[in-house]
Order: C-alpha cells, then structure tokens, then sequence
C-alpha cells in the first residue's frame, strides 16, 4: 500500500486525501493548525449566493470522518531531504514520514495591507480590510467606527495589494472584485441608511453567478461603482478618512469623506508555501505562487517529481476551484503511483 | 492616529547616512533666501558636531531649476552634476551632501539613470572631459542636509538651549512638518521614513519636544511648479496648493511649520502674506500668519543662536509668535540692522498680516 | 512638399519622443487606474489630466501626440512627481512631460499655445542667470516690480542687500567660499563649456529662434525692444 502525505488540511487538502483514500492508499493529512479548514474557517458567508461557510466545513468534517486517513493536527513540516529517490519528511513533533507521493495544499498568504503605506491600515483607525469585517460579521458584531458612531459613507477599495508593483505582486487575485461585491450587500443589510461605494479598476466579475450578483449589487442593494483605483487617503480630525482617486470615466479628481474604508487585500504565496518550496526545492512563478509544470496538462505536477500541487499554493482560486483541482490533483497522484507499480 | 503604526514604517525605510567627511552642495534658493540657514547648517556640523564639511567656491548651481522648467536639457544637467562629483572626487571626498530638495532629486533621478542605463553614464563621462577635461568617481553616500540633522538630532538636542515646548505652560508646540516633494516622491527609498509618513522632520520636532501635527493634505504639493512660480501668469496654481494645505492644518491650529525644500519654505512663508492681503484671511492667531521656518533655523533657535544671526527677518510671516512662546528673547531693534549694528532701513508692513 | 515635409518631421518627432531615456523610465504601461490623476495638483486647478496625457502617449497616434505638443496641456504639470509615487505600474507622467515639454520646443510647437511661449520668458530669467551668474536664482535678479508676491520684505532686502547679506555672513559677489560668492571665472568658462557641449547653448537658441519667428508671425520686426516686449506679454499673459 502507497503512503502519501498531504499538506495542509483546508479545501484542497482534505478534498485530495478524501479522494486518495478513497482509492485505496494511506493517507496522512498534516496541518499545522489545531483546526481543520484553513482560511475557509474563518469566513462568514460565501459569494456567488452567500450560503454559510460553515456548510462547507460541515461537508469537510463529513469527508473525513467517512474517510480512512489520518490527521495530524497541530503539525508542521520541519525538516525535508531526499533519500535514495524517496522524500524523508519530519514533523515538528520528531515524527518520520517516508511517502511515496507528497501534495502540497497549503493554501494562500494575505497580503499584509500595511504595506501599502498610502491607506494607513495600522495607522488610521477607521481602515480594516476585508478579512477584518469578515470577522467581524462572523461574530456578528455591530459594523462601527472606532468611536462608536455608525458609518454612514463606507468606501471599498479594489486592488489592494494586487496588480500593484510597489507592493510587490503584479499578479490579480481574482476573488477581491467578487468578495467586494458579497461584503458590500451584507453591510446594505446591516446599515441600510449607508452610501456604499466601490472604488475598482476593472470589475473581475469571471465566475458563474458572479456578473449577476454584481448586477444585484448595484438594482437592489444601491452598491455605487467608481471605476478609480484610490490613489491615497488620510485622516480627518474626526477621524474620517478623506480619500482621493479618480473617476476615470468622467476624467475627473475626486475627494470625498467617508467614516469606513474596507481594504479588498489579494492573495499572495503564504510562508508556509514559501518554506516548502525551500525545503522541496520547487520553482516558483514570477508570482511567488508554485509553479505548476504545464500550465495547461500539468496543473498538479511541481517541478520536483513525487510532488503535486492541489489549491491556492499555485494561483488564486476559489473554493469551488480549489475541490475540482484537488481531485484533479488526487487522479494525478493515483496514477503516477500505479505507474510507478508497473515500471 | 496609531503612532505605532508609524513607527512601524520607519523602520522600513531607514537608510545609510554618512558619519562625517562631506561635501557640500549648496542651494540657490537658500543662499537667496535663507543664507541664515546655510550658514547655520554649517556652523553647527563645525562647531557643534566637530564634523569636516567642505564648501567648495567653485560649485555653480546645479542647474535643477531650469530642468524642471524644461529649458536645460538632461545631458546638460547630468554633466553639470557629474562636474560637481568630479570637484568632490578631486578634494578626496566620497560623502554628499545636498542643500535644496529640488538638488536632491535630480541627483537622485540622475544616478539611478545611470545605473538602469550606464550608456548615459558612459555618454556623461565623455561630455564632461570634452567640456573641462575632468573625471568622476561616483559618491558613496548622498543625502540631503536635512538627512544630517536628523542623524545627529539627539546630540543638538543634548546642548540646547530651548525645546519646543510652550515656555509659559510646559506644553509641547505644535508643529506642521511638510516635506519637498522631491525628497522621497521620486524614490521613497532614498527618504527617511519614505514618501508616505516621512520621518526626518517628524524625528527632529518630537526629539526636540515638539508636538508633530498631521493634518490631511499634508502630502500635498506646496505648489512651486518651477515654471508656474518663474512666469507670472500661472502664479494662482501656486498660491492654490499653499492655500489648500493652509486650510487643512488651520483647525489643528500649528504653532510653526517647517520644512526641509528651500522653495516649500519660501512658498509658505510668501503665500500667506498674499493670500493675507487679496482674502483677508489669515492663519495664525491674531492676524498673524503661521511662522514658517527652515529646519536649521529651528536647530539654531534651539542651539540658542540670536534668531536675526538665523536670519529670520527675512521671512515675511513674522517669527516672534513662536519665539515668544518658546521663550527666547530677542532684540527686536536689533532685527533690520546690519553687521555692526547700523539701521537699514525696515520693511513696511503688510496691511492684513503680521 | 508640405506633406511630405510634413511626415518626415512626425516621423522625426515621434522617434525623439521615444528614443529619450526619460520616456523609457517614464512611460511602461498604462492601465487606465487614475492614480496619477487623483493626487495631481496640476489635475486640481487645471483642466489636466496625466492618465489621459499617458495614453495617448501609449496610442502613438502621431495626430494626437502633435496635437498634445502645440497645446497647454503639456505644460500644467509642476513637476512634484507626486505620480511616480503611486503609479503600480511604474510609469511617470512628469517624466514623460519633460520629454515632451523638450521636443515640442526643438520642434518649434510650444509657440502655438500660451503657456509654451512662457518658455521665452523661463529662458530669459532662469536661464540668462545661470550663464551670467552661474546660479538660476540670484538676487541680483530678482526684481521686486517683476516679483510683488516676494512681500514689502524683499523689497526691503533688495534695496539692503549688500549690508544684509554681509550681516547673514554670506560673501556677496566675492571670491572664496559662501553664500552667493562670486562664482570664479574658471568655474563659469567650465560651466559655459559644458553647456556648449551638450546642447544647452544650442537649446537656448532654438527657444529664442522659435519665439523670434512667433513675433514675427503676429506682424512685428524681432528687435531688441519687441523681443522685450514679447518678453513682459508671455510673462504676464493669463489668456483671460
């Protein structure tokens, strides 16, 4: 019986082992959270249809208690050699894994919005990204400025962090422009009095049900769309930000107040991605994310044989993405273990 | 405001500033302007600082004003200031210098010019032994004037005379910082604290006592325009900008602005006596302006160094409010006299602002 | 003839545009964001906008792109570079300003627009002074009728100079080190030098033929007096 060791029990992660177990192999999952899900586990609801997260979750926990493969939680990959062609893996615990085959799914970075000086996340106070009002509907927490008064101008910035060569990622990540879309219809319905923007360069509404929810946005949930990235924004002495761009398609410079600004941040490789790439010695993308073998008929190969790819360690995705590559990833795997049985 | 915050963008974009041993590139907007403040940077680097700075009488201007204003071409200016390395190189020095922001981004810009393109270098080279015979080593370090103080902001402080402290109530003084675009705009790297929370001046005021104040159009452009400052006609664009950052800092009522640019200083300082006599409207209290000063001088003051040896009577906007409050006395008949004391004279007063 | 003259000189035109170092720092991509835009001051008070000058650019429409060289719109920039700070892609509108800015005068077109021909006027303080001075600012030539936003106090300094800078410890018109010293021979046969070699003096002229030939064209002779003349209309002419 094959051993394979997947890393990283999020979407991809326990999608793959659930498959590769169920085709027979030995599967040891490795995630070094005392939770499974990784980022999925913190989201509140889900675009296109904002179905909670915590049904994927549901479905996840399914999987593996149906499933016959071993977790090992609170668990990092420590050390990575090679032996006599096979990969030698340690545990940050003194274990020892010898697989036959390994997949990497250990999912994305945030970008670190403080990075991008110019929006003051970190210095002014009424600047939190996207994740950070996820949270805070997860927890269902009253949506408020720092000094308690209730927004009534909120201001969601496109782009940050993406498509951007001073903070170091030229690369889209895809899901901002559709997660923007999502957040704002939420905060519609918590704040009905509000004006709410979207500050965007283009709208990368490329997903099924996502041109139609930005088309709700705007009919039913009163969501205005600048097209005009933010150039910069500062603060008020009443602590409201003024914020500057320019509506590009009317030409004009535009200045306006507003009491709450959602940094829409983009993906990047995660450290976790990064120190594996380290360790198994894989080519990277001019993005950071891993780079797969063939664009096109290799999405799941990496560089370095033995090893495969499932999920957002080698591009931006979404959860819907991430399962159909991870299986993709677990046919990849299962096959190139057969083969090796045949040679 | 999470001064953290700030702090945390510090740390990213310190950068190297030379101990000792410059050469110095003087502005010509401060030597008409704020000889004072030259002079000051000077006598405290000398005296203060027990630091060799070389001031060379064969220096011209570095030509950067008549760039921006698009009457020098590129190849001129990057042999004016390839001259300016050789006279450095010549005197043994390998630390620069430079006086005038506007001076500091073009040296700037002209470097990395030369190291993204070295045929520009290598043309540059050529020109200047065609023209004067001369050859260049490019400088280790070269930093701006204001970079220096900042450096060594600890050590004036340690034999000050006066803080930025309110004498009568122990409060710290409120001070706008504003920054020369072409400080850290153009290569954010190249300023302390970068281009978006810059922290050479905010160092200075808070190491000295101060109070700093950031108010929303504090990145803003003062206005020079180069050449909307130079023609007549387009001076409106540059009163505009000055006028604009006026309003927003008024209600966080500064008591001083500095500035690290020559033309910002001069700007602020002149705007508002224009903006005084053609709106009525002034910005400080009592219908006097915002004093505006240079950072030497505001080193000078705290140096303990007679405020007319600064050469603030030069200033439009009267500098007293701030002497007053930070308790330094001055001889206030003595502030239009020359060398030995004789009268020259005084400046009539403007109707509408003091 | 004046056609084909006339496609030869835009060839011309746009091979100088993009062949200049400062193009090629200055102008990568665009993407239409408005950054630039959004903080330009010049975008604030004038009917300007560096995103729409970009691309343009970036169209390599020589139509538009002459168009651009004949009008005021190259000329609203001042020069802050506040652009090159936000732009993510790298691109600097200011940069290419100053591109363009320079083959509009060594083609002859900044005659065509108001604020173009204020460049006889630049030439004639800042660049004058740097020659004779050998600074571009110098008191010397500040004249306070020409400069009444300098206050009641530069007058008050112009009129005291000598005994003011004396007193500010600078060496007025001097030799030796200092503040505003006179700038030695040497140095200024150096600088002239350079200015010969690298084009500055032949720049100069060019400003000058070009604006002598628009005075010529509004109906007067090129004398010294009219070029005066000419001098004090292009300084003072708000278009209003």
């Amino acid at each position: 019986m094959d051993t394979v060791v997947v890393i990283g029990a999020g979407v991809a992660g326990v999608e793959a082992a659930s498959q590769l177990s169920g085709f027979g192999h030995e599967v040891i999952l490795v995630e070094k959270n005392s939770y499974i899900g990784g980022k999925l586990a913190k989201w509140d609801h889900l675009f296109p249809s904002l179905r909670p997260a915590s049904e994927i979750l549901t479905s996840m926990e399914e999987k593996i208690k149906q499933g016959s493969f071993k977790i090992l939680k609170n668990t990092e990959i420590t050390d990575i050699s090679r032996r006599n062609g096979r990969w030698i893996l340690k545990t940050g615990k003194g274990i020892s894994l010898e697989p036959d085959a390994v997949v990497i799914a250990s999912g994305f970075g945030l970008f670190d919005a403080k990075r991008k000086e110019e929006y003051g996340y970190n210095i002014y106070n009424n600047v939190i990204t996207s994740v950070d009002l996820e949270d805070k509907l997860k927890k269902g927490e009253k949506i408020r400025m720092t000094n308690g008064k209730t927004p009534r101008r909120i201001a969601f910035i496109h782009c940050v962090g993406s498509r951007d060569e001073k903070s170091g990622n030229h690369h889209c990540s895809k899901v901002c422009c559709i997660t923007g879309v999502k957040q704002a219809i939420e905060l519609r319905n918590l704040l009905p009095q509000a004006e709410i923007f979207c500050f965007y360069m283009d709208l990368r509404m490329y997903g099924k049900d996502f041109e139609e929810l930005y088309r709700e946005a705007q009919e039913n949930y009163d969501v205005q769309f600048i097209r005009g990235r933010l150039s910069e924004a500062s603060e008020n002495m009443d602590e409201s930000l003024l914020i500057k761009a320019e509506d590009t398609l009317s030409g004009r410079p535009l200045k306006m107040n507003v009491d709450l600004m959602i940094l829409l941040i983009g993906m990047e490789a995660g450290e976790d991605t990064i120190n594996l790439c380290k360790g198994f010695k894989l080519e990277r993308d001019r993005s950071g994310f891993i780079k797969p073998k063939d664009i096109h008929i290799m999405r799941n190969f990496s560089s370095q044989e033995g090893v495969f790819l499932a999920g957002t360690c080698t591009c931006p995705m979404t959860i819907g993405d991430s399962i159909d590559n991870a299986r993709a990833a677990a046919i990849e795997v299962h096959n190139y273990l057969k083969n090796k049985h045949l040679r | 405001m999470k001064r953290e915050g700030k702090q945390q963008v510090w740390k990213d974009y310190q950068k190297e500033i030379a101990d000792n041993d410059y050469y110095f590139q003087r502005s010509c907007i401060r030597q008409n302007f704020f000889p004072g403040s030259e002079y000051a940077f000077l006598k405290i680097l000398r005296e203060e600082l027990g630091k060799n700075i070389y001031d060379d009488a064969r220096q011209t201007t570095c030509t950067g004003i008549g760039y921006h204003s698009d009457i020098i071409p590129f190849e001129t200016i990057q042999t004016v200031v390839a001259r300016h390395f050789a006279l450095m190189t010549e005197k043994g020095f390998r630390n620069f210098v430079i006086s005038c922001v506007t001076s500091f981004g073009i040296y700037s810009e002209i470097f990395e010019t030369w190291k993204e393109f070295p045929e520009e270098l290598e043309k540059t080279r050529y020109y200047l032994k065609k023209a004067t015979g001369r050859e260049f080593e490019l400088p280790e370090n070269m930093t701006h004037a204001s970079d220096i103080i900042y450096k060594f902001r600890e050590e004036i402080f340690a034999k000050r005379k006066h803080s930025l402290v309110n004498a009568a109530t122990g409060e710290p003084l409120k001070i706008v910082e504003h920054i020369g675009c072409h400080y850290a705009k153009i290569f954010p790297r190249k300023g302390v604290g970068g281009a978006e929370f810059p922290q050479v001046l905010s160092g200075m005021i808070e190491s000295w006592g101060g109070e700093v104040v950031d108010y929303p159009e504090r990145r803003h452009c003062c206005g020079f325009g180069f050449r909307h400052y130079l023609v007549m006609a387009d001076r409106g664009y540059s009163v505009a900008n000055s006028r604009k950052k006026f309003e927003s800092m008024e209600p966080y009522k500064p008591d001083a602005i500095i500035c690290n640019c020559p033309g910002c200083t001069m700007f602020m300082d002149k705007w508002q006596y224009v903006i005084a006599e053609t709106d009525k409207k002034t910005y400080g209290a009592n219908g006097n302006g915002i004093p505006v000063l240079t950072y030497e001088e505001l080193a000078g003051l705290i140096l303990g160094y007679d405020p007319w040896d600064l050469g603030l009577q030069m200033h439009q906007v009267d500098s007293e409010p701030l002497l007053d409050k930070m308790g330094i006395s001055y001889d206030p008949d003595l502030k239009y006299t020359g060398s030995n004391g004789e009268k020259m004279g005084a400046p009539m007063q403007p109707q509408f602002i003091h | 003839m004046a056609i084909s003259k006339c496609i030869t000189n835009r060839d011309k035109v746009f091979e100088r545009i993009t062949s200049d170092v400062r193009y090629k720092e200055g102008l990568k991509s665009c993407m239409n964001c408005g950054v630039c835009t959004a903080i330009c001051p010049a975008a604030e008070f004038y009917d300007y906008d560096p995103r729409l000058l970009l691309t343009t650019v970036q169209t390599k429409d020589m139509d538009k792109i002459e168009e651009l060289l004949k009008s005021d719109f190259i000329w609203y920039c001042g020069q802050c570079m506040s652009c090159k700070t936000r732009c993510p892609r790298g691109n600097c509108p200011g940069l290419v300003i100053n591109v363009l800015r320079k083959v509009s005068q060594e083609f002859g077109y900044f005659t065509e627009s108001r604020m173009g021909r204020q460049q006889y006027a630049v030439k004639r303080t800042v660049g004058e002074n740097i020659l004779k001075y050998g600074y571009c600012v110098h008191p010397e030539a500040v004249k306070p009728e020409l400069h009444p936003e300098q206050g009641p106090v530069w007058k008050w300094i112009f009129s005291n100079r000598k005994g003011l800078y004396d007193r500010l410890k600078g060496n007025y018109n001097n030799s030796g080190p200092g503040t505003l010293r006179k700038i030695p021979a040497e140095s200024m046969n150096e600088l002239h030098s350079i200015f010969e070699v690298t084009g500055g003096m032949r720049f100069y002229k060019v400003i000058d033929e070009y604006s002598k030939k628009k005075v010529k064209e509004m109906g007067f002779e090129d004398d010294e007096k009219n070029m005066n003349q000419y001098f004090m209309h292009v300084y003072k002419d708000t278009g209003e």
